[in-house]
Formats: C-alpha cells, structure tokens, sequence
C-alpha cells in the first residue's frame, strides 16, 4: 500500500515534469512496451514517459533516481535480447520523440542527432550531399540511433564500414544520477590523455546512461555499386567462396549467405526476389568504389563463384535490381514470419575460417531439438543468425527453441567465437555470459558499472548475470524456467 | 624475472610473473613498455619501474581469419614484419610495443574515418594491481558480449590495469600504394588540399599536415588501392609521389613544449590566429594535433585561450614537472575517470 502510494505520487510528479499526455501508466496503453523483438521475455513496466529534450529527460531521471525507482532507456524497441525490457517496478524512459537532427556538417562529415532519429533517416536527411551514415542494422528503417550506440548495432555493411562504435564521434549523456557527461566531439572520440570512455559506453545496453545527443561520422557516397548474388549447391561452396574473396584482399562492402529453408520463405513471401529456389545457399557480394577498380572487383568475384562451382551468377547493374537482390535478404526475418508464430533470432559469431564446421553444428543441433531452422548471415564477420521459428504458446516448443539456442551459443564459443555479434545479452543471453567470462572478468565489468551507474537503477537486470545465478553455471535450465513463469513471484 | 636494480626496475618475462610482482609488492608502479613514449608522461618519482617488454610472444596469427593475438611487449615491428608475407597490416600509425603504443595511443587514426587502437583492439587479456586476472572482448572480429572494459586501456597510458594479451584485428594491405608529400605550401593552400583529400570516399589510407616555425606546411600522406586507381587520384588530386615521409611525433626543441589536442582541420585557422609567435603544427588525419611552443608562458597562454575555441589540450612535452597539465576537463568526466581509477586500482599504484 505505501509502495503504491510512493509511486501515485511519483506519477503526478512526472506528470508535473512532462504532461499527462506524455506520462504512460495504464494497463492497455503500456502493452506496447512489453517487450522489443525478444517476444520470448515479456513484462509489462510501471509507467512510460516520452521526453522531448535533454532537460526532460534529465528531470525525469533526477525525479526517478530521487525515488530509488528503476528506470529503462528505450528506443524503437527492435532490439532483438530483451535489453530494453522493463521489470514490473521500473519505469520506460521512451526516447522515440526525440528525433531531430540538429546538425549536419558537410565539409567536417559529421552530424549531431537526437537519440530517437530513425537510422534510415539519417542517411536520407543527408543524402542530397552525397553522405551516408554507414552501420545499417536490418532494422534501419526503424531502429534508432540511440538504441544502436546503446547496442553498439552492426549490419551487413559493417564488414567492411564497422560497427556503430566506429561511427560515433561523441555523446552527451545524462547519466543515471542527472549528471551531465559530454564524451568526445566532432574532432574525435577521445582526447589525448583521456579514457575512451566513449567506447566503453558505447555497446553498454542502456545500462550506463541516457544518451541525448549523439554526434556520428558521415561517409561519403562511393562512385558506383556492384552487387552479385551467386547461388550454390552447397554451403561449403558458399562459405568457401566467402574465404578466397577476403583471402585474395577484396574487402567488400558485404558479404551476406542466406541458406536453402530462408530462400524457400523469402521466396513464399512478400519479400520474393527470385532467388533460386533450388539452391542450397545464396552468397550476397556488394562492392563499392571508383567505377573503374569496380569492374575489376566484380570479374574477380565472378571467378571466385566460378571456381567454387556457382549454379548461377547475377549482377545488379541498376538501382532498381539491386534493390530486388537485397529484398530477399533485408525481408528475410519477415519472411520467417510466415513459417509460425515466434521466431528466435540468434546471434553469434565464430571466426570466419569455422563457418563451415560451425553451420554443420547448428544443423545438428537443430535435428536433435527438433526445431525448425533456418540460416541467413553476414559471412564476411562470421556473424551467424540462425533462426528458429516455433509456436510460443507450446511451453515445449518454446523449451527446445531456447535449449537449441543455448548449444548453438556453446558452439560458438567453442570455435573461438562469442555469444553475441550485435544483438548484445539484454535478459535473453544473461545465463550465456559464463560460456565467455569468468567470475573475475565479470566482476571488473561489474566494477566499470558501478562506476557510471552507482545505484544500478539505470536498467537494472540486464548484460550481468546475477551474482544468485553463481551456482547455475551455464545452464540452460534457468533459462527455460524463466520463460515459463516470465514474472517469478517475490 | 630480471631485475635491473639500478633503474629501479622489474622485468617480469610471463603473465604468471607479472602477477606474482604485483602481488609481493604494494609501493608505486609505472608501467613500461619499450620506454620510447616515457619522456611524454608525468615523471613517475620513485616508483617500481616494470618493463613489459619481456612479454613479447606473437600468440596467433590468423592470416585467413585477419586477427591475431599479441604480448603487450611484442614490438610492433615485429609484428610488421609477420604480417608482411601474408599481405596483411595493422592499419594504424605509431611505433612502439604494442601494449605501449595501445595504452598510450599517441596519434589516433591516420584520417578521419580509418582505423584507430580504440577500433584494432577487439579484445584483451589483464591484470589488476592487486594480480588478479581478468579478459574483456573476444578474438573474432565482432563481439558484443559483456561490458567492453579493454576499450578502457586505449589512452589509459598504465593508469588502470595491465593489458598483457591483445586480440586485434588486420586488414589486407592495398595491392599498390604511394606514398606523397606537397611542401612549401601556404596553410590555406595546405587545408584546401587536406579537406580535398578528406571528401574523397576512399583512397587516402594517411592524411597528415605539418607547418613549420616559418609557416610554410606539408601535407602527407598515402594511397592505397589497384595500382590504376593510385596512379590516377595521384595524378588528379596533383600529389608529390615521394618516399614515407610521415612522423609520429613533432620534431621538437631541448626547451619547447608539445600540445596535444583534438582538432578539426576547419579550426585550425583559428586556433593559429589566437597562439602567440609562430608554433610549429604537426596535425594527423584522424584530427590529433600537436602544437610545439617555445616555452612555458607560451603553452599556459595557449591553455588558457582553448576553451573559448571549444577545444583542450594537454602537455605532452615538456618539463616533467609541466606533464600532464591540461584545459579543464568537464566535471563529470573528471568524477568518472577518478571513480574509474578508484574501483580498478583502489590504492591508486599505477602512475
């Protein structure tokens, strides 16, 4: 009762801040925000405010860190690790409204943006100046910056362009006291004699502040594209020619295979593109640069296809084909949609050299759960996404889903690999992290925690396994039970 | 381990030594590396100097896989020279040991958008002053699982925890390449050329601008690609071909200072209109800068002038007594960075 009545008067408070109309606590209106593209892990927050400056969002979270209540940055939602998930006690700080874009500078490349501006939209904000913003996560169309430096995002591009790290110049944070904090600037991330604290910020999953501006690189537009798509009678071959394209220097700007069962659902969808249906793997090369060294790097990928035995070779040789050789790929998570109510999206990464051993793993492990698996990644990184598509009402289904994602994860790490290429931990990869770490890694980490977020109420719960969870070692078990009884009882 | 008593000095030859040092002992450490950047730190009084450099294996080398793993006290020549045969390279400037170069990260990227430590370094294995050990990152070219405390000894110069393993990544190096330099420029004429060089979108693999004491400037640099395209944007952007001509450092005098700040190639007109006399510049593509004074009124003159340009810097050359001075740092970096320090290093034993 007296915890109810705390948080009223919390409520009217971020009303007082912000609005009624900005300030979100009914059952119905907070459904939204149940959960991101993680739909395994649901809970529904206490309330979601939807600040518009750096000042509400500072005087939300002063207001929050006051009350000792937990807060959560959120963004577009699309996070695919549950890292923007809520507990049932904390409050969403929404930051979809905070989407201008405050500066562009054409001869200095860079531009400053709110945390809520769309990826996609940035690019087009300035594309009239033959600028693009490089990482390209599949979701750009939606996802936001913010959440992409809080996630440290990735995409096909990053192969050659890097991840969102590489592309942030500076931030100015609200950190989870209100404090103020501007990392790095214009000029660069780091000045001489400084920590990266940039860095190590960036990729932290809203566990460390709030960014409110972000100042990112603008890269400027190559002269032409060449994009081929080759298909393949087997994996191997794909993956093989994968090896001898960065074996023989080429460094494309993606490399992207998509295997037999995601070309059957792309080409069953919307998203059909008229990949072959019969192929066993389709391999994705897009090359960027001068028209003339362009030529050359298509007739050498040509004869890297031709030498693995390509069934088939296309080539975009115009805008609108292009588009048509990359829809079955940047549809291909909808595509999935088709084959059953939930999907699974996992992510990990091997060293590219393993591909080979590490798809056959996956597919043995999908034969011994039973569940339907599909493969479609970005082969330039060795950054797998298997997929599994299953029935999230069947408790049984959704069991064998998660233990098969957890062997998938070990079999990663076994290889040389990790857990999470881009998607991050969130809740999803909380009982995976000691595939990776050991109890000292993961008490400095705790350590560089504490030291931007003291009282852990800046997204509590998540990237860190519990120090309770000790005894669990590894154990997809925990796993499971959290996702039949997603909201344990205290 | 060796000991080389009169330095002061430790040198311990595997981590597990390393370890066992820094648990037997509890006085002040500096941390060396091959000792070729000490004279651009604090001096470190009477601490335990503990060279590094005995940690020198290269671990791996995955030529295929375009990632290796090194000792922090594998000279980086060395490592140069393994990945030469395999047409490979660590695609950022500086010399050094690896850790050294690593931790200090004296000179950034070489343009504006290339590869830099803080982007090389995918992951890491460490020490707490206390010994303990600890990893952070993966040796795969991405990984986003757990905190990325290892971006924490990019810039760190020691101060925080020993990185004695880093995972880093390697690019292919370009199938033909060349080297340029065009002297004698007017700093107009010098920036007009940088800011050509820097819209290109792609080609310029170093980008550098030197002005000397008599205000004449350089730019320097290199290309990469197919040998027709270096040809060409040789030939269009006017290009001097010449030998490598670049430096790390600014060439300085036995009584000068050194500057060290982030700088865009745009503010240069006005930072040179508010520094008194005539400073030598040496500016690197990723935007570090180096600023050589005459002198300590100079370089106190030019500190307190910064902040209303909306930029710092700090004294990398000097005095050892002038070390380290800077503009003001903004209040919460200053708390986080003391708070960083404080919760890695309790007793504050790496100086």
């Amino acid at each position: 009762m007296l915890r109810d009545l705390a948080m009223a008067t919390i409520e009217s408070q971020l009303v007082g801040a912000l609005g009624a109309a900005r300030v979100l606590t009914s059952a119905d209106a907070l459904l939204a925000w149940e959960c991101d593209g993680f739909t395994v892990h649901r809970s529904r927050p206490r309330a979601v405010v939807l600040p518009e400056s750096t000042a509400e969002v500072r005087a939300v979270v002063r207001l929050l860190a006051d009350a000792g209540v937990p807060f959560v940055p959120r963004g577009a939602g699309t996070c695919l690790s549950g890292g923007p998930t809520a507990g049932p006690d904390a409050v969403v700080i929404d930051l979809a409204r905070m989407r201008t874009v405050l500066h562009v500078s054409t001869e200095d490349l860079y531009a400053v943006v709110q945390p809520g501006v769309v990826n996609l939209d940035l690019t087009h904000a300035v594309h009239r100046h033959g600028l693009h913003y490089a990482p390209d996560p599949s979701s750009q169309s939606v996802c936001t910056i913010g959440g992409n430096l809080a996630e440290n995002s990735g995409g096909p591009h990053c192969f050659k362009y890097g991840m969102t790290v590489d592309h942030v110049l500076g931030a100015l944070v609200v950190l989870p006291d209100g404090e103020l904090l501007r990392l790095g600037g214009p000029a660069g991330p780091r000045g001489p004699g400084e920590l990266d604290l940039l860095g190590v910020f960036c990729g932290s999953e809203g566990t460390f502040g709030i960014a409110t501006e972000i100042t990112v690189r603008l890269c400027r537009d190559q002269d032409g594209v060449r994009t081929l798509l080759g298909s393949f009678a087997s994996m191997p071959a794909a993956c093989r020619t994968v090896s001898d394209i960065v074996a023989a220097g080429l460094v494309p700007a993606a490399l992207e295979i998509l295997d037999q069962a995601t070309i059957r659902a792309v080409e069953a969808s919307v998203y059909r593109a008229g990949y072959p249906e019969d192929a066993a793997a389709v391999l994705l090369v897009e090359l960027d640069g001068p028209h003339d060294v362009l030529a050359e790097e298509a007739a050498e990928v040509r004869s890297f296809f031709a030498r693995h035995g390509a069934l088939r070779v296309e080539e975009a040789t115009d805008p609108a084909e292009r588009k048509r050789l990359w829809k079955g790929r940047k549809g291909a998570f909808g595509a999935m949609g088709r084959l059953n109510t939930d999907l699974y999206v996992l992510d990990g990464v091997v060293p590219r050299t393993r591909l080979e051993e590490a798809l056959a793993g996956i597919a043995a492990i999908g034969s011994k759960h039973g569940v339907v698996m599909t493969n479609v990644f970005h082969a330039g990184d060795g950054n797998l996404h298997p997929n599994i598509s299953y029935d999230g009402r069947d408790a049984q289904q959704t069991a064998r889903t998660i233990a098969a994602g957890h062997e998938i994860l070990q079999l990663c790490v076994d290889l040389g690999g990790s857990i999470s290429g881009e998607h991050g931990i969130g809740t999803e990869k909380l009982d995976h992290v000691r595939m990776m770490y050991d109890e000292d890694d993961l008490a400095v980490m705790q350590r560089v925690r504490t030291a931007f977020n003291k009282r852990g109420l800046c997204n509590p719960g998540k990237v860190l396994p519990s120090r309770g969870a000790c005894a669990e070692v590894a154990k997809w078990p925990q796993m499971v039970a959290r996702v039949l009884d997603p909201e344990p009882r205290r | 381990m060796s000991t080389t008593p009169e330095l002061g000095a430790a040198a311990p030859r595997s981590r597990a030594e390393l370890q066992d040092l820094l648990r037997a002992t509890t006085g002040p450490i500096r941390l060396v590396g091959g000792g070729s950047r000490q004279h651009r730190l604090p001096d470190p009084a009477d601490a335990l100097r503990v060279r590094l450099d005995g940690l020198a294996s290269l671990d791996r080398l995955d030529g295929p896989d375009q990632t290796c793993s090194v000792d922090c006290g594998l000279p980086r020549s060395e490592l140069d020279a393994a990945l030469a045969p395999l047409g490979l390279e660590l695609p950022c400037p500086g010399q050094g040991t690896l850790g050294g170069l690593f931790a200090a990260d004296p000179i950034g990227a070489a343009t504006s958008d290339g590869p830099s430590p803080r982007t090389l370094l995918l992951g890491a294995e460490a020490v707490l002053a206390d010994g303990t050990p600890f990893r952070s990152g993966a040796r795969v070219v991405k990984s986003v699982a757990g905190f990325d405390v290892h971006k924490l000894v990019v810039g760190s110069v020691g101060r925080l925890f020993v990185v004695t393993r880093l995972h880093l990544r390697l690019k292919p190096r370009p199938r033909a390449e060349q080297w340029f330099e065009n002297g004698g420029l007017a700093l107009s004429e010098a920036l007009a050329l940088v800011q050509r060089l820097r819209q290109l979108a792609t080609g310029v693999l170093a980008l550098q601008l030197e002005r000397d004491s008599d205000g004449r400037c350089s730019v320097r640099g290199r290309i990469g690609g197919r040998a027709a395209f270096v040809r060409e944007l040789v030939r269009a952007q006017g290009l001097a071909a010449s030998a490598c001509t670049w430096r790390d450092q600014a060439i300085t005098g036995p009584h000068d200072e050194v500057l060290a700040m982030q700088v865009l190639p745009s503010q240069l007109p006005a930072l040179l209109a508010a520094v008194p006399a005539t400073p030598t510049l040496l500016w690197h593509g990723g935007n570090r800068c180096e600023l050589v004074l005459a002198g300590s009124n100079h370089s106190d003159a030019v500190l307190a002038v910064l902040p209303s340009l909306s930029l710092g810097a700090r004294i990398v050359g000097g005095p050892p007594e002038r070390r380290g001075r800077s503009t003001p740092a903004d209040a919460a970096t200053t708390r986080l960075t003391r708070d960083l320090a404080s919760t890695l290093d309790p007793n504050g034993r790496f100086v």
